[in-house]
């Protein structure tokens, strides 16, 4: 990442928190939630492209079933909070251990491939888990798991009420945060420079020394954990689940998210997730057919911006600071 | 007479019905520069694929100071001090000069280093700063390795090559595309390496073999035909009939 590009991620990081503010601060005045309802489902979801941005930004691993693990961290999340015990650390603590394992385990099927063959086998396998749960009637079947009890997270001198529209959207995005700058520190460590290598020219890195299944491996556990920990914050949201979380349309629009954004910059992943949030609301109050409005929106951006919003701005300030 | 420290016994290598390397046996001693030439066609790369563990041969045996090496992959090999660069220059373009140099010299910290920031890999970064100045890439070293001209590239790949300090330094001709300058250059730098690394090279500029090696092995039809000092090979007379021609 050039300086151009830095400077434009740093840029994006102050306007999510400054839009953050705004959209906090204009619910406490007016009471209207609504849109903070939509912001949290699209942070929610902009921790799914997060993850999808970190397996092919980052490693240049084009996952096409990464609903797999956002789905299960949804179904693992509500079973917990509904039958077992509302407690929301619990959740994401069990989650993020079962997610890994998951993820550890698909990685060996998945791994074996690269380029295309490994975009199939990563769509075959949420596939197959999609229609599992489908079929399940103990899940849900095809209606999936309603009832989700909303839940209270409670610290030393103070509970938070995830019924609150403002509390829900403030710990999200505290939330989502946390998995970026994570995310953004693994990038600034030797492992990170590894994947950038293996994104680069995988074929040189056993000629350095590196194995290199063991750093696409720890990617693909760390990217299903970040998956299932951000699905596990949707039924809190919803008060449901249902397999439709788990299909294929959801893994494609966490890819046209992370394109829309930027690739490989993961501010670009919530910040389009958030764009694509409001384009389909705003979109979808004007036409029933949004979209076809949105698809063709994608295909302009990809002609004409290829490097996402992200990509856009450094171009605009490597100009500008040519000037 | 040094023990060699790697030794190749009848190293063979078939693709399907065509036997590409044939029996292949030399010695190389430590230190200075042993060349591999031979005519297109001769078995070069691929005894270079064999000697480095991308090719597992299908006889014969590689020993490196003594240890027979012969199913290691690259990375064990590379593990016990043999390094390669390729024909094609193999680099990672989108990554800075600087970029690549790091990620092939972070290999010399310790592994528990892989999850700290990258500042704290001082052992990486120092060697990064010695191969860019030993490389005259210094001035280069915050642009992209796919920006670079052709003869800087080709440095950057010995360079990323030396970053674990190999004893054996396997180069496939490092000065295929260079401009006289470079090429010139170029061989003074492989010159001043052998002085401390075992070089292994193979290259199509016969002046440049004969003027950097002590030892000369000429391969034609996937056997090895010769070997000797560069005076023997130019006046063996069937490396003259298959190499240089009936009337050098």
């Amino acid at each position: 990442m050039d300086k151009y590009q830095q400077k434009a991620v740093r840029m994006m990081e102050w306007l999510m928190l400054i839009a953050a503010i705004i959209l906090v601060v204009i619910g406490k005045l007016t009471g209207d939630t609504f849109f903070l309802r939509l912001a949290t489902e699209a942070l929610i979801f902009g921790g799914l492209a997060l993850s999808v941005d970190l397996l092919l930004g980052i490693v240049g691993l084009l996952s096409l079933g990464q609903a797999l693990y956002f789905g299960f961290g949804a179904y693992l999340s509500a079973l917990i909070l509904r039958d077992w015990m509302p407690s929301f650390w619990l959740c994401i603590v069990v989650v993020a251990i079962s997610s890994a394992l998951l993820g550890w385990i698909t990685s060996f099927i998945a791994l074996r491939s690269k380029g295309v063959y490994f975009a199939l086998i990563s769509f075959g396998l949420a596939q197959v888990f999609a229609k599992s749960v489908y079929n399940t009637r103990s899940l849900g079947a095809s209606d999936g798991m309603v009832g989700v009890p909303v839940i209270q997270i409670p610290f030393p001198f103070i509970t938070l009420n995830l019924g609150d529209a403002i509390t829900f959207f403030v710990i999200t995005f505290i939330f989502m945060a946390g998995i970026y700058f994570t995310l953004k520190y693994f990038l600034y460590t030797p492992l990170g420079r590894i994947w950038n290598g293996v994104r680069s020219n995988e074929s040189r890195l056993p000629y350095l020394g590196y194995n290199t299944q063991v750093p696409k491996r720890i990617a693909f556990v760390l990217a299903a954990v970040v998956a299932a920990v951000s699905g596990a914050l949707y039924p809190m949201l919803r008060g449901f689940v249902s397999p439709e979380l788990m299909y294929f349309s959801v893994s494609g629009n966490a890819v046209i998210t992370v394109v829309l954004g930027g690739v490989g910059t993961l501010i670009g992943a919530l910040f389009g997730s958030s764009l694509l949030m409001i384009l389909k609301s705003v979109i979808g109050t004007l036409t029933l057919h949004h979209h076809i409005v949105i698809g063709l929106l994608f295909v302009i951006i990809v002609i004409f911006a290829p490097k996402g919003i992200v990509g856009m701005l450094s171009a605009k300030l490597k100009v500008k600071g040519a000037q | 007479m040094n023990t060699p420290i790697l030794q190749a016994k009848n190293l063979t290598k078939y693709f399907g019905g065509l036997r590409a390397v044939g029996r292949v046996s030399f010695d190389v001693e430590p230190l200075g520069v042993t060349s591999i030439i031979g005519p297109n066609g001769a078995g070069k790369t691929t005894l270079f694929n064999l000697l480095s563990g991308l090719y597992v041969p299908d006889e014969g045996q590689l020993l490196m100071q003594g240890d027979d090496v012969t199913q290691l992959d690259p990375v064990e090999r590379l593990s016990r001090g043999m390094a390669r660069s390729f024909q094609i220059t193999n680099l990672f373009f989108d990554l800075t000069v600087e970029q690549n140099l790091l990620l092939a010299s972070q290999k010399l910290e310790s592994w528990s280093k892989l999850f700290s920031a990258t500042h704290k890999s001082q052992l990486a970064i120092q060697r990064a700063q010695e191969l860019l100045e030993i490389f005259q890439l210094m001035a280069k070293k915050e642009v992209l390795a796919g920006a670079l001209s052709h003869g800087e590239q080709r440095r950057l790949e010995i360079a990323v090559t030396m970053a674990l300090r190999p004893q054996i330094l396997l180069l496939d001709e490092p000065t295929q595309g260079m401009s006289q300058g470079d090429t010139h250059e170029t061989s003074q730098l492989i010159a001043e390496l052998g002085k401390s690394v075992t070089i292994l090279l193979i290259e199509h500029d016969v002046e440049l073999v004969m003027d950097l090696s002590k030892q000369v092995v000429v391969m034609a039809q996937g056997e090895k035909i010769a070997q000797g000092s560069p005076q023997d090979v130019r006046s063996n007379p069937v490396v003259q009939t298959a190499y240089f021609g009936d009337t050098v």
